[in-house]
């Protein structure tokens, strides 16, 4: 289930061509989102700047803080799919599903290849966003330097993408069993803004808090890939960090397949 | 050969029952009741392939749920089903390879995209050779004509044009098995009559197998020798368009112009009077009486002219209906 089975470059490349041309057509309403997305890091790095000028350094360091948050904008447009609410809603709910069953393509690769584009476009926005930062501010901008480590960095990102998709489609496919998920989504929201180091560097919180972070999943998802950028962690703890995405990646793929397998037998097809 | 065999089909659903008002949304959080919906309720047939069978109900028939079962989208809760040898809730990508499912004003086409990038997709995704996509997409577009639009966003077509657009996505892989549930609904008559026309060219040119529901009984008149009719669930006839008549309708209706006035009393010897506002009576007379009844008329009475009919089609199916099929 790590690659579609019938891969066909065309298809692949059709599904995905077609869902550049959709953003296009809305092209300012990503680039809203985006900058609402932008809004939570620039407010909480101003914070830690204060923070850091009168406190004396507040346990870290003004460099470190600035490429965290810049590379959380980045980190958060890439690799936050947000599938979930069309998987549950359009998909399931108002029936929409009956389109993507009713062709022989896997659902799931469907839904990743569609998503992709609009990873890319917001990702593309928080890079130009860092961009401009580094040509004011380049002294203030803390990145990984050594070409194995970069290595490794683009594993972990790939790696945290897919849990992150993986993920959320176990959330978006609970619609199956749950009528009104919206609920547990802000619940989910509200966990993965803590547990995944959206408000702050998880080893800035206190230490119960921050090892129970790294106990789940979200850490893996957005905290690891944006330290590791900031050339932070040392080569073992990387490796170390792939070892365990690849361990909650088998375990998703995993209640995924089960769940997807026990759900589609509730479908019903309704309005479809 | 059976291309479509099914089984003591059942889908049944469970459904939440909710009291009204306040009270009954406080009780739901500790009890809620439910209840079991039978929307396919065992039911059983075959149909060949090349067939062209009309699938009739009212709402809430079960009509929908069965071609749903038919597609793969609808898991039975028992029941055999098999669709050229497949199993369709299985889903297997050469099985859904060779069947469409088309459901009138539900579209797979893009909305904010011209109808060629869906088509393209579909290319893709069916793995349909360039040749052969080309010349099939030539051709149905020349049929449905609507070569001119093709390039124009889906969200500006007319509801005809799109229908149109969806029946090509849905055909360009030349699907085996063609399920159409409601494909003329909304559509104007004219438009009705063209989407009939190609059907039946679609269905004579590729020999598919081709099940289609509609609330439109022209449709079904024009296009199937077959029906199944379903109720409640259950099948109350499956069998020709031309035996349905003669089953559920034993009579023929006579009509008659009259030159002059002529009592009820006098025609009522001779059959049920149906309507009777002169100078025009219709008689509703045995089948097997209808010649000798017609010839009585003419010779007894100031006939200016005379029809024998077959009863109305939608008639005779609301007596269905309100038989239940016996």
């Amino acid at each position: 289930m790590f690659l579609p089975k019938e891969g066909n470059n065309m298809r692949i490349l059709r599904i995905f061509l077609l869902h550049v041309q959709h953003i296009f057509e809305y092209r300012s309403r990503s680039l809203i989102w985006f900058f609402i997305s932008l809004l939570n890091p620039l407010m909480l790095l101003l914070f830690w700047k204060g923070a850091i000028l009168q406190n004396n350094g507040a346990g870290t360091t003004l460099p470190y803080i600035t490429s965290y948050y810049l590379l959380l904008v980045v980190a958060g447009a890439f690799l936050t799919a947000h599938v979930e609410e069309d998987v549950s809603e359009i998909d399931i709910h108002e029936g929409h599903l009956s389109q993507y069953l009713i062709r022989p393509f896997s659902y799931f690769w469907f839904k990743f290849f569609e998503e992709i584009p609009y990873r890319l476009l917001q990702g593309l926005y928080g890079v130009i966003v860092c961009a401009i930062f580094f040509s004011f501010f380049g002294q203030l901008f803390v990145f990984v330097t050594d070409p194995f480590q970069l290595f490794l960095c683009v594993i972990i990102t790939l790696l945290a993408y897919f849990l992150s998709f993986y993920f959320k489609m176990v959330l978006g496919i609970l619609a199956f069993w749950i009528q009104d998920i919206r609920g547990l989504y802000q619940v989910i929201e509200i966990v993965m803004l803590i547990f995944a180091g959206f408000l702050v560097p998880l080893e800035l919180l206190p230490p119960a808090v921050s090892h129970l972070s790294f106990i789940m999943p979200f850490a893996y998802m957005i905290y690891f890939p944006v330290v590791s950028f900031q050339g932070k962690l040392p080569l073992d703890t990387m490796l170390h960090v792939i070892e365990l995405q690849c361990l909650w990646l088998v375990l998703f793929v995993a209640i995924y397949q089960i769940m997807w397998r026990k759900g589609i037998q509730k479908f019903t097809a309704a309005g479809q | 050969m059976k291309t479509i065999s099914v089984r003591d089909l059942k889908k049944y659903y469970k459904i939440y029952e909710k009291e009204p008002g306040f009270l009954g949304s406080v009780k739901s959080l500790i009890y809620r009741n439910y209840h079991v919906s039978k929307a396919v309720d065992n039911i059983s047939f075959e149909i060949e392939e090349g067939e062209l069978v009309g699938f009739i109900g009212p709402n809430g028939a079960g009509k929908t749920t069965t071609l749903k079962c038919l597609s793969g989208l609808l898991y039975p809760t028992s029941g055999d089903v098999s669709v050229l040898n497949y199993k369709p809730f299985e889903r297997d990508h050469k099985f859904l390879r060779q069947i469409a499912l088309v459901m009138g004003q539900k579209n797979q086409l893009w909305w904010d995209l011209p109808a060629i990038e869906s088509f393209a997709l579909n290319k893709e995704i069916y793995q349909i050779p360039s040749k052969k996509y080309a010349s099939v997409l030539e051709e149905l577009s020349t049929l449905l004509e609507v070569k001119d639009v093709l390039q124009v966003q889906v969200r500006k077509l007319s509801l005809g044009q799109r229908m149109k657009c969806e029946l090509i996505a849905a055909l360009l892989h030349t699907p085996r098995v063609l399920f159409l549930d409601e494909p003329t609904i909304g559509l104007d008559v004219v438009m009705q009559k063209k989407l009939r026309d190609f059907i039946k060219e679609y269905n004579t040119e590729y020999n598919s197998t081709i099940l289609l529901t509609s609330h439109y009984m022209d449709d079904v008149k024009e296009l199937c020798r077959r029906v199944i009719i379903i109720d409640h669930g259950r099948i109350l006839y499956d069998g020709s368009l031309d035996e349905i008549v003669i089953k559920y309708a034993p009579y023929k209706l006579i009509t008659v112009i009259l030159h002059k006035k002529v009592e009820r009393a006098q025609l009522q010897k001779l059959g049920k009077i149906v309507d009777y506002s002169m100078p025009k009576v219709t008689l509703s007379v045995p089948r097997e009486e209808s010649n000798h009844v017609a010839a009585k008329l003419l010779e007894k009475f100031p006939v200016k002219d005379l029809n024998i009919e077959e009863p109305d089609i939608e008639g005779i199916i609301r007596d269905v209906f309100a038989k239940g099929g016996k």
